[in-house]
């Protein structure tokens, strides 16, 4: 197993580094550029930005210069909007933020959708699972972009409880992982449950209940496990998503993190910073697709790396 | 040389606002106990840096941390900043600026002359890489634009200081208005020392060094930005507001809902709320007028289509417009609609009469717009099609889509073009459009801001319109005694050319908190400053 993960992680240097020329490319071939604005520059104070800032150099150079200094100095550059910032410090600010927001919002997704799940699959067809059944969908087809303004309505207008935004304290964290957590929520419930319904008519169910097992112990000993296969798979890209942030949490709780900057760095062809965001989204799903694979030889012993 | 004190709007309006500086808190006010201030930006702060930054946002911050020569006051006219007044050269191009002695530094040093010569040759110097250089050529600075071209060495600018508190600034071309220009936050001092000491980190929190009435205390980048009461700033004493917080909310109705729940003093309103909220709150809901004109920009360069080199078909489509639908039914915020350029609330500007403004109604302009068809050889069949670009937002979406319905009944066949900003931007700057939506906002409160944009040697003239006589009647109103007259015929020209279809010109549509006082009411450029604010007990 650890010559598998080893070898993945060879891998994964050829991919980032895919990563990097196609994002590169695809970025310099947008049309505008950074310093495009609606006040088109004279073009000697046009020659003057993009000599500061490289691009004035060969496109292959450009690339070969970028590589070099992340390899050498761990640095991703400055940013070509923000001016007074560069790349690191942009993530260094955002990332926390967004991985804070995150990493909760993927607690509650979890915790209250593989409850919900397991309780409908166990009272399957009766009330209890009508009702998470409902709640599940309904939590799904409510986007977060209608959530967010109804929450900040209902919790900041009218009750007056929470901060309409922002990123002082705990009680900013609130909504945000509302936000983000419900339509995850919805899906791993659904997928848990389908998932249960399965294993629970499967042989070796019958056999632990035909031994007198107590059915608590069915369920958490023997169905969960097998149960959580699917769930996982769907785990590891939906962990990357939400600690790589939310465009839709970041513009309506103003919360500082990183979803808003990787947008508008694209919006800006702010190069630097949207190449800085893509890596790391790209290391991370990436290293998370690994810890997936390698969860998956752990809960199912029939597969062997 | 022989030096007069100047006669111009600058000078009066220095002598007449000399009171009206720092917060004027009349005597029978009782002001609050909670003197703090919340503002709205729409987006992060891109740079604290006075040289580098590029936005309005960016502005209001920077105005609050530092302080150029001259300032605003509610009204749009000069007051006293670190400069207590100047002196101009008989022909014009030579200002002496002398400096306040009491102005400094958040560190405690003095604010001298030099340090404006530094700040201004940052922003000419090539290795900066501003993108404002060019306001150091726009202001018409002696070898500015050598300087930014890198063709000489930036201590040749027109800049020098006479001693600590004298600034002479030498400039090619006499400019009535440079004054006015002088508000502007590119032309802010800097600190030498601590530039040079901590790079591009100088702007962090803890670092900045600067000599407005506010010291920057949080800069959380896309989230707030903390300011504080500065009490080394000369006028500290008068200054009210001990805290000012702009918050960054990137959706306006959030930004009005988080208002309405008390977190913010002033939001924008989001288009067509304004009469809901005028009703329901009286004394919050404000509109008033805004240094911008919004047009649809006509190509009749060499890439542009055939139909639009023909003036009867421009004029055709112009008329057909009616801004009156645009003002009351989509926006709703007391813009006005548009038949000219120069915004109408700009200082010492009046709009020339114009045929199709004043002596028809919309009904007339729209029979007028289908002779002037026919006679360009469209019908019903045969119509002429025409793209309409805009960039990505729903109020240029809604305008654009109602722009088109018109369009139609004069036979003209529109199809919408969406694009994402930059792309709407590099396609208008390649000549790549037939009618593309455009909005300039005015540097500074004088006509010449809007009407030198149409010259053939502007670099934002992306439609290229190119007319002699149009150019000529600008230059000369560079040395012109009065230049409304050459203005006025600036504006027949553009009416008799019509290269750009004028849409409405701009209003600050506002929700601010009723005990708010000390805002600017009546400044076209809604320059504020922290300082000139308090808040009134309820």
């Amino acid at each position: 197993m650890i010559t598998y993960a080893l070898k993945r992680l060879a891998i994964a240097v050829p991919t980032l580094l895919l990563l990097i020329v196609i994002s590169f490319l695809l970025m310099h071939s947008a049309p505008g550029g950074p310093f495009t604005s609606e006040r088109e520059l004279p073009p000697e104070v046009l020659a003057n930005l993009n000599a500061k800032y490289g691009l004035d150099q060969p496109l292959w150079r450009q690339i070969a210069t970028y590589v070099w200094s992340i390899v050498s100095d761990f640095d991703f550059g400055p940013s070509f909007v923000y001016k007074d910032r560069s790349v690191n410090e942009i993530i260094a600010q955002g990332f926390p933020i967004t991985l804070t927001y995150g990493l909760l919002s993927f607690a509650v997704a979890v915790v209250v959708g593989v409850s919900l799940g397991v309780a409908a699959a166990i009272r399957h067809n009766s009330a209890l699972d009508y009702i998470a059944v409902g709640v599940s969908i309904g939590a799904q087809v409510l986007p977060n972009f209608v959530m967010a303004p109804i929450l900040v309505l209902v919790f900041t207008l009218w009750l007056g409880w929470l901060p309409g935004g922002g990123w002082q304290g705990p009680e900013y964290w609130i909504m945000p992982v509302i936000a983000l957590s419900t339509s995850f929520m919805a899906s791993i419930a659904r997928i848990t449950r389908s998932s249960m319904l399965e294993v629970l008519t499967s042989n070796h169910i019958r056999t632990a209940r035909a031994k007198g097992l107590p059915e608590r112990r069915v369920i958490l000993r023997h169905a969960l496990k097998p149960a959580m296969l699917p769930v996982i798979s769907y785990l590891g890209p939906a962990f990357v998503a939400m600690i790589t942030g939310s465009v839709v949490v970041d513009i309506y709780f103003s919360t500082g993190g990183i979803g808003k900057a990787f947008v508008d760095s694209a919006l800006n062809r702010d190069y630097a910073v949207m190449m800085g965001v893509t890596i790391l989204i790209g290391a991370l799903t990436i290293f998370f697709n690994l810890m997936v694979d390698l969860l998956y030889g752990w809960i199912d012993p029939k597969i062997r790396y | 040389m022989k030096m007069f004190k100047t006669l111009a709007t600058s000078a009066l309006a220095l002598s007449f606002a000399l009171q009206a500086q720092a917060a004027d808190v009349p005597d029978d006010v009782t002001l609050a106990e909670d003197q703090t201030y919340t503002f709205w930006l729409l987006d992060a702060i891109k740079s604290m840096d006075p040289q580098i930054n590029t936005d309005v946002e960016g502005s209001d911050v920077l105005r609050n941390l530092f302080e150029g020569l001259y300032n605003e006051n509610g009204n749009g006219e000069l007051v006293p900043g670190v400069a207590l007044d100047h002196e101009v050269s008989e022909d014009g191009k030579t200002y002496t600026f002398n400096l306040r002695e009491d102005a400094k530094w958040s560190s405690g040093e003095p604010v001298t002359a030099q340090d404006f010569v530094y700040a201004w040759r940052r922003l000419a110097n090539p290795a900066t890489a501003s993108e404002y250089a060019w306001y150091m050529e726009l202001m018409q600075v002696e070898n500015a634009s050598a300087v930014v071209a890198g063709e000489m060495e930036p201590d040749q600018l027109g800049v020098t200081a006479v001693d600590e508190h004298t600034l002479e600034v030498r400039i090619t071309n006499p400019l009535p208005y440079f004054p006015q220009m002088l508000v502007h936050a590119s032309t802010f001092p800097v600190p030498q020392s601590v530039i040079e000491a901590n790079g591009d980190d100088w702007t962090d929190v803890g670092t900045l060094v600067g000599n407005g009435a506010y010291t920057l205390t949080t800069h959380q980048l896309g989230e707030r930005v903390v300011m504080d009461k500065n009490d080394t700033y000369w006028d500290s004493e008068n200054t009210v507001i001990e805290q000012l917080t702009a918050l960054t909310i990137n959706d306006v109705n959030q930004a009005l809902t988080r208002y309405l729940a008390g977190e913010l003093d002033r939001v924008d309103i989001p288009a067509g709320q304004y009469p809901r909220l005028k009703e329901e709150y009286p004394d919050q809901a404000v509109s008033t007028p805004y240094n911008c004109s919004y047009i649809y920009m006509l190509n009749v360069g060499e890439k542009g289509p055939e139909a639009l080199k023909d003036v009867r078909v421009r004029k055709a489509l112009a008329y057909a417009i009616d801004r009156d639908i645009i003002v009351d039914r989509i926006l709703q915020g007391g813009q006005r609609g548009a038949y000219n350029w120069t915004h109408w609330a700009i200082a010492d500007f009046e709009r020339p009469e114009l045929d199709w403004a004043d002596d028809m109604d919309q009904a007339q302009r729209v029979e007028r717009a289908k002779e002037l068809m026919a006679e360009a050889g469209y019908g019903p069949d045969n119509p002429l099609d025409l793209t309409l670009q805009y960039n990505t937002s729903e109020d240029h979406k809604k305008i654009a889509i109602a722009a088109s319905q018109m369009l139609k009944q004069i036979n003209v066949n529109v199809t919408l073009d969406n694009y994402e900003w930059k792309i709407h931007t590099d396609r208008m700057q390649n000549q790549d459009f037939d009618m593309a939506r455009y909005a300039w906002c005015g540097d500074y409160n004088e006509a010449s801001t809007y009407l030198d944009l149409m010259t053939s040697y502007s670099g934002h003239n992306n439609g290229e319109f190119f007319n002699d006589a149009y150019d000529q009647v600008m230059q000369d109103s560079k040395t012109a005694e009065d230049p409304l007259p050459l203005y006025q015929e600036a504006e027949t020209i553009l009416a008799e050319e019509m290269p750009i279809i004028p849409i409405y010109h701009y209003a600050n549509v506002d929700m601010i908190s009723d005990d708010i006082a000390g805002l600017p009411e009546n400044n076209v450029n809604n320059t504020w400053y922290g300082k000139d604010i308090y808040r009134v007990a309820e």
